[in-house]
Parts: structure tokens; sequence; C-alpha cells
């Protein structure tokens, strides 16, 4: 097996591929040197090589090296590049979607026509922009709560999301939208030149968000439980937005607060895309395919953004917990077979907390080249466990901070406050030997934290179901002086 | 007392005076004399102080001149001659807004050897000086123990710092809040938040130091919390929109209102009427509990002005009577029973009964007051009268009544009020209404 990546959740994927009693053999393509990948693919009897694990040539050849039988590939950039495409062509399976297919998420704007062409439910209103002065004259003309978004998958960034409802505030608030737009041109989509789409406008929902992650072949799915990220960097959801900072997963496949019949409508949603998309393209998605959702009032389970891969941190709560073999679900995915897989999980809750160097997010020149000490023993004396994330091993063995996440802490049990506690008590153990600062969110799977979700969603709950009953749902109806009535049907 | 709201954006392309201003507007409650933002550019600290309501002081050229992302602001009931928000260059460039009692702040900054006179600016400097020497919360800790635990304030920095402190009495509200990953937010209360589009998500609480720098929101509690929420704050002073300590304004006033009708109903009333505005829901439970139809027996001529905050004797006049012109057929040969939210002097009351039974031909007036007894000057800020001039440290129910001209007169009981904020009375200050005050380090 080859896995490509390096970050906290590839070391979650090498941990589970490790637990096959078939023993496989677990080599890693990587740009950075995670040492628990390291140290897995070392013991397994593998192997690890450095270099651009985002080059799709980088990656068949150190198949190749290996004469691996199967490629995992752990982050969304190989995928668009074609390292899916270039690894099948070698005649070895690979999890991971075609470029084609990854296009889902790739082309946010590509994801927004599919869902309306197929009227796959939980779609949202949206106009994508080929250039900035386009997007800046729809900005000016509308004062419209939306997000605003580069039209590619650029790493999880440059989104911004501005609710504009209070018509005294609105010429500020459009002010920072052109701003944005601009920001998106010149920053965010800069290194990007295979998309035609540049920005994205798409409307504004509100409410809580849920990752639901799954494998598929291309016909059936065979979905984890489900998973809440965090994405504001301080605490009390304060601060600016980050690649996530720590998730929950509860019992029973579910969240506290989101039903099973959402848990099904969601896990619905993402396999007719996966259908659709294979009625567009022809191919079939193999690999993993996750839906970043919404309950909203517009459609109740809304899809905000798919990810092609396993969420990050969002994987590293629920791979720890799957009993079923990986390498049979690799083979079955492999071989069209998935429905045959029985996928088991251990029944518990689980938090993953970030550790992150002062400066991530805005400034990972800060962030990065601290020399960093993680007790790895220390924290699996409080019951919790430590993935890698973007720390390399340094020439004299001790690590590097990469800028990004240091580490996820991850712990599983009954009650969801009790795990974040006892991962807050590992939070000593995490620190840069040169005194620069760490931090985490010490409020991830807190009671506090909890009661406002649940009182949210509850919120959510009774107004989609409220507009469901009147057949509102996907619908928005206004009244236009001379025009009448204008039905933003999403039907 | 005073309002004050700081915003920490996290994105440059923010102008956040725009944003002080309205959330300025939702605390204009707070302090009407007197108004001021500051802003933080990057490299410099702007900042403006103006006399008057928030929408008089500040237009569009104002607002544009506050270029910056950080920003906080104040409204004060005090005049303007000392300067708000203050600002302090020695050796930190600073700008600082506060609510409270920060009086001991002038000695401190004598010993110190720096001659200022406001306390506010006294207080600036202070924690200018403090914050030299690299660790800010040593800073607010030296800086909070001049203060004697009843004094908020919140301090940008040319570093790009904003600092916010609530004193470990916790008197005077203070909030958090944030709009989604664009900035963080603290006020005095959460009725500005709502205006400006954030969301409310905790007290401060008392004794807590929030440092905001662009990587890192840190929390600590400095020296040891002691809640002595101001319990006249949940009577008159909030906002009925805001939630405070855990407890929305609204609530306590509408169980006030039924502890009233609990305590002193009145058996053959027509009609319940307010003297707008705090005593509105106080009327409308009390209606609510004892089945009389409530009225509406005023009409507000003019902005609304919080008359008993108001500096002069005249100003208090025009305030009160601008805002009470009564509406005939409310009362005219009626039994009304007349809900007030507080009386101080007791001019107000007698001038609004006589008008209503001389005037309007009012059968009965029985006037119920949401308020304890008010008998003792707040050290803390709020702007009660001398002890002389409240008719309650002189007088019983029953001669307030003849002095007013009531019918019947009743005072909310304290432990009306206790219950209805629904805090244990240990946590509350009921100085106005005992006399008893907390610990309090500059009582002067």
């Amino acid at each position: 097996m080859l896995l490509v990546g390096e970050g906290a959740r590839e070391h979650a994927i090498a941990s589970a591929i490790c637990r096959s009693p078939q023993g496989p053999k677990l080599y890693a393509a990587m740009r950075l040197m995670n040492p628990g990948i390291r140290e897995l693919c070392l013991r397994s009897g593998g192997d690890v090589v450095l270099g651009d694990s985002m080059d799709p040539g980088f990656i068949s050849k150190a198949a190749d090296r290996f004469s691996v039988d199967f490629v995992f590939i752990g982050p969304e950039e190989p995928l668009f590049r074609g390292a899916a495409n270039a690894v099948e062509g070698m005649g070895i399976a690979c999890i991971g979607a075609r470029r084609e297919a990854a296009e889902i998420e790739m082309s946010k704007a590509f994801m927004r026509r599919l869902m309306w062409k197929h009227k796959i439910p939980g779609r949202l209103r949206f106009q994508a922009f080929r250039n900035l002065e386009d997007a800046i004259a729809y900005i000016e003309e509308y004062a419209e709560s939306v997000a605003i978004k580069p039209a590619r998958q650029a790493g999880g960034k440059g989104v911004k999301v501005i609710a504009d409802f209070q018509a005294y505030l609105s010429k500020e608030k459009g002010h920072v939208k052109a701003e944005h737009a601009k920001a998106i041109e010149t920053k965010y989509m800069k290194g990007y030149s295979d998309i035609e789409d540049r920005i994205l406008i798409e409307e504004r929902v509100e409410g809580p968000e849920y990752t639901v992650q799954m494998f598929t072949d291309g016909d059936s799915v065979a979905p984890f439980p489900l998973v809440q990220d965090n994405k504001n960097a301080y605490d009390m959801d304060i601060g600016p937005e980050t690649g996530g900072m720590g998730s929950i997963s509860g019992k029973g496949m579910l969240l506290p607060f989101i039903t099973r019949e959402e848990y099904d409508a969601s896990i619905d949603i993402v396999r007719r895309c996966v259908k659709a998309l294979e009625a567009e393209l022809g191919v079939k998605y193999k690999g993993i395919i996750s839906g970043q959702m919404m309950l909203t009032p517009l459609w109740g389970p809304t899809i905000i953004e798919f990810y092609s891969r396993f969420g990050d941190p969002e994987g590293v709560n629920v791979l720890p917990l799957l009993r079923t073999d990986m390498v049979e679900i690799m083979e079955a995915i492999a071989s069209g077979k998935l429905h045959k897989v029985r996928m088991e999980f251990e029944d518990a809750a689980t938090v993953v907390k970030c550790f992150a160097p002062r400066g991530y997010p805005e400034r990972r020149d800060l962030a990065a080249g601290h020399p960093v000490r993680i007790d790895v023993e220390a924290i699996r004396a409080m019951g919790c466990e430590v993935f890698y994330g973007s720390v390399d091993l340094a020439p004299d063995g001790g690590l590097v901070t990469g800028g990004s996440r240091i580490c996820e802490v991850f712990a599983k049990g009954e009650e969801l406050p009790e795990i974040s506690e006892r991962i807050e008590r590992c939070s000593p153990f995490i620190y840069c030997l040169d005194g620069w600062g760490v931090f985490h969110r010490s409020d991830i799977g807190s009671a506090t934290l909890l009661k406002r979700r649940i009182e949210q969603s509850e919120l959510i709950r009774d107004v989609y179901r409220y507009r469901m009953e009147k057949g509102l749902i996907g619908m928005d109806i206004d009244w236009i002086p001379g025009k009448g009535k204008i039905i933003h049907s999403a039907w | 007392m005073a309002g004050i709201i700081g915003l920490y954006g996290y994105d440059p392309a923010w102008k956040m005076a725009r944003f002080i201003y309205y959330g300025l507007m939702a605390l204009q409650h707070r302090g009407q004399e007197s108004c001021g933002i500051s802003v933080y550019d990057g490299e410099r600290i702007l900042c403006d102080g103006r006399a008057g309501m928030v929408d008089q002081a500040f237009g569009e050229a104002e607002l544009e001149a506050l270029r910056g992302w950080i920003g906080i602001g104040q409204v004060d009931p005090g005049p303007p001659n000392s300067p708000k928000p203050s600002f302090a260059k020695c050796p930190i460039g600073l700008s600082l807004v506060c609510d409270g009692s920060a009086a001991g702040a002038v000695k401190a900054a004598k010993e110190r050897g720096l001659a200022v006179e406001d306390p506010q600016s006294a207080l600036a400097a202070l924690l200018s000086k403090e914050l030299a020497d690299g660790d800010p919360f040593g800073a607010i800790e030296r800086v909070a123990g001049i203060l004697g635990g009843a004094c908020n304030f919140i301090a940008l920095t040319e570093r790009g710092e904003m600092i916010a402190y609530r004193g470990e009495l916790g008197i005077k509200p203070m909030v958090v809040g944030n709009f989604g990953f664009d900035y963080g937010a603290v006020a005095s209360e959460s009725c500005a938040l709502d205006v400006i589009g954030a969301e409310l998500k905790a007290d401060i609480s008392p004794g807590e130091a929030y440092l905001f720098t662009p990587w890192s929101i840190e929390r600590r509690t400095i020296g040891e919390a002691d809640p002595k929420y101001c319990a006249f704050e949940y009577v008159y002073l909030a906002r009925p929109d805001s939630i405070m300590n855990g407890r929305s304004v609204y609530e306590v006033r509408m169980r006030i209102g039924e502890r009233l009708a609990l305590e002193s109903d009145v058996r053959d009333a027509d009609s319940v009427l307010a003297v707008p505005e705090t005593a509105i829901p106080f009327a409308m439970s009390f209606s609510n509990a004892t089945k009389k139809p409530i009225g509406m027996g005023f009409v507000q001529t003019g902005r609304r002005v919080r008359s008993a905050i108001r500096p002069t004797q005249f100003e208090r006049l025009v305030g009160v009577q601008l805002k009470l012109n009564p509406i005939r057929a409310a009362m005219a040969g009626k039994r009304i029973i007349l809900i007030d939210d507080s009386v101080v002097r007791g001019t107000t009351t007698k001038n609004t009964v006589k008008v209503m039974r001389n005037r309007m031909g009012a059968k009965e007036v029985h006037v119920r007051i949401g308020s304890p007894r008010i008998i003792s000057q707040c050290p803390f800020g709020i702007e009660v009268p001398d002890k002389d001039e409240l008719i309650a440290a002189h007088l019983n129910e029953e001669e307030v009544g003849k002095v007013v001209e009531a019918d019947t007169f009743h005072w909310l009981s304290l432990e009306g009020l206790i219950e209805a904020i629904g805090l244990p009375r240990g946590s509350l200050c009921l100085g106005c209404f005992t006399g008893e005050y907390p610990r309090h380090g500059d009582r002067s």
C-alpha cells in the first residue's frame, strides 16, 4: 500500500490500514517527514519517500519503486492534478477520485451546476464569475447576505460569509465584499490556472454545520459516523477561519444535534451527487466523498461544499473507530463490490483538538520553523492519542513546526465533555522549545458549546419543518412591485 | 455609568468606525452627554471625542476619517471636557474607554508622577505605563488593583492589541461576542451586538480580562472574582433587549410586574398605564397577572431621553414633560393604576399624577413603582442624587403617597426585586436600596 500525504488525517489513515489483520506493508509519499506515519511504515516493513506529494509524477514513481498493489491518496490536491488517473493508468488500484470526478470538490461552480442540473436537494443559488469586474459589478448591484468564495478549492481558504441584514451597515459590508473579491483574485486564486471560473458568490445560509464522510465505489456508499468541525480559531467560536480547530462525533453514528432522518437525508444527497457525476462524466467515483453540510431553514440538510477525501480533522475522529478491515474495504472499492462490505464502528463519542503554533492561520511564516516537543507517552497515559500534523522531523531527531496545525489529539469515550476535559489535560505536553506560543480550543466538546449547537439546530429544525409543511422547501418567494411574484424555486 | 464597545477585526478590509457608531447608538441610554470613537489602522490610533449624542456628534465625514479595522467607543453621561475616549502615549500609544468609577486612578497616577486630573485619562496613562514591560496581564493586574473592582475598561494599543477587563465586582455589565470569522466584539450590553449583527457569546466574568492580539485571544481572571451585579441595571439602566449576567432584562422586568401585582393590587381599578418607557414591561405583566386591561397613557415627543440621568433639574423636567404627553381618553373618568420605574425626588411623579387627575380627569390614581425605595447615592458612577434629595430616604410609603397625591402608593419590596432578578442576593449590589455597598477601593 502506498499512502500519499503527510498530515494528521493521513496519520489516521495509516493507522487504520496498519490495523488490518492482513498485515499490509505500508509505504508513504510525503512532503514533510511525519514521524507518526514514518513509524507505522517502518514497523509494517514498508518505507517512506519525501518529495512533492501533490505531483502525480512523484506519486507514480513512488508506486512503481515500491511496486504497490494500492495507492491511497489522502489530500485533495493530488486528485485535482490527476494522481488517481496516473496511478490507474499504471494498472494500480487507487483509493481517490479521478481528476474528472474530483472536480466536485475542486470547482465549486461545477458542483453547484451539477446539483441544479440534477435537481438534487440541498443546493444553493449561486453566481460564478470569470473575472473580477463582473463580480464587483454584481456586488455593487445587490446588497445581499452572501458567501464569497474562490471558485476553486484553495486549501480551504478564502471564504468570506457576510450577513447583510442591516441596511445601515450595507455600504461598509459592500466595501468588504468587493475587497474580498479582489483578494480572491490576487491572493487565493493566484496560483491556479486550471479553472475558468474565478469567483463564486452564493446565497448565505445559516445553521449548524456537520460533515458526512463515506467510501464509495461509484455505486454504493459506506458512510462513517457524523462529525462536526469547529472553524473559528478561538474559544466560543470567535476568531478568524482556520482549516478546523477540532471536531466531535457522537455515539450511534449521530451528533447530539442531528437526527437520524437528517443523517440519512445527507447521505442520500451525497449518493445522488455521485450518481449524477457518473451520468455526466461516464466514470465511476472510487474513493472517499464527504459532504460538508449545514442544517438550513431553506432545505434542512444542505451542501456547503464537497470533499473528495476525508475532512481534516473530521477523518481523525472516525478512522480510529473503524473496525472493518481497511484492506478489505479498499479491495471492495477497487472491484466495485463495496455493497458487500459491512461497515463496523466502535460505538464511542470522540473529540479531536488541533494544536497550532501562534501565527496560524494568517501568518504561517511566523508559525513555521519552531522546534516543538510532543510528549506522546504522557498524552497516551491520559488516555488520548496523538496524530502528527504539520511537523517535520529535523536531522537531530527533534520536530519542527511546519506552519499549520502541529498535531491533533484524539480521545474517545462515553460523554463529550469528559473527553474534552481529558484532552485539556494533555495541553502542557505540546509546546515549542523556543517558547513560541501553541494554542488550541478548550471548548470543543464542552457542555456549553454542545448546548449552543443543540439550541441552534432545534431552532433551524422548526423553521425547515414549517417550510416543508407549507411547500416552501428549497424555495423563496418574493413580491416585487411592477414585476409581481418571483419564485426562486430550487425544484 | 457609560456605554462602551470594542470591535476586533481580523481583516484589514473592515472599516470599523461605522459599526462602533451604531453599537454606540444602541448604548446611548447609558450616556447622552458626550461620546467618542478610536480606531487602529495598523500604525496609529485615531481618536475622536465629541459632545452630544452619537448621531449628532458623528457625521459621514467624521466616520470616514476614522479608518481602521480595530476600534473602541464610548457614550458617557459626563460633559465632553474630559476627553472620551482617553488617549495616552507614554510609552505605549493607547486609547481607553471605561464604565464605572476610576477615581482611584488619579491618585495612583500622581504617585507615579503622572499629573492627570480626569480619572479616565489617568487610567489610560497608568495602563500605558504598565504595558511597557511586555506582560499585558501583569499590567492589567496592577491597574485593576488600583481600581477597586467597580470599573470596566476596553483599551486599544498601538501594538494592535485590544484589552477588555470587567472589574472583579462585576457591578457594570460586559459581554463578548463575534461576527463570523470577521471580528470579535465586547460591549457593555448585548443589545449593542444585536444592532451591528454580531452574536452574543458570553458574559465576561467579574475579574476577567480578555487580550485580543492578531494571533490569539487570551483570557485570565485577575484577582478574586466577587460578583456584585448592579440590581439597578435590571430595574432601570439596561435596555430590555439585553441579556445581562445570563438574565434577560425583559424577563426580569416582566417578573417585577408580576411581583408588584402580587404585593399590591388594586381591586377595583379600570386600567393599568405605564410611564414610558422602562415601566412598560412592568405594566404589561401587572395587567396580565391581575387581568386588568392595559392601556396606553402617554406619548413621547422627540428622541428618547433618560430623564433620571439628565445632569440638571431643568433638563430633567424638559425630558420628563416631553416624554409624557397624556392621552386623555385613556384616563378620563377611570380608576388608574400608574406604573413607573423609580421615584427619586418625587417631583416627576407628583406632576404626572396631578396632570392625570386635575387636567385629564382620572378618577383615581394608584401609583406602583417597579423599583424598591432608592435611599442612597451610588459610589460607582450612577447619577443618583445626594441622600438629601431622595424622598424614599426620608418618608414612608403613606407619606410619599400624600406628597405625590396618589390614592395609594407602593414601592416594590427588596425581596420582590431579588426574586425577580433570580440571582442570589449575595451576588447583587443593592446599595442604592439598602445603603450597604460592597468593598470598594476608591470610595471617595
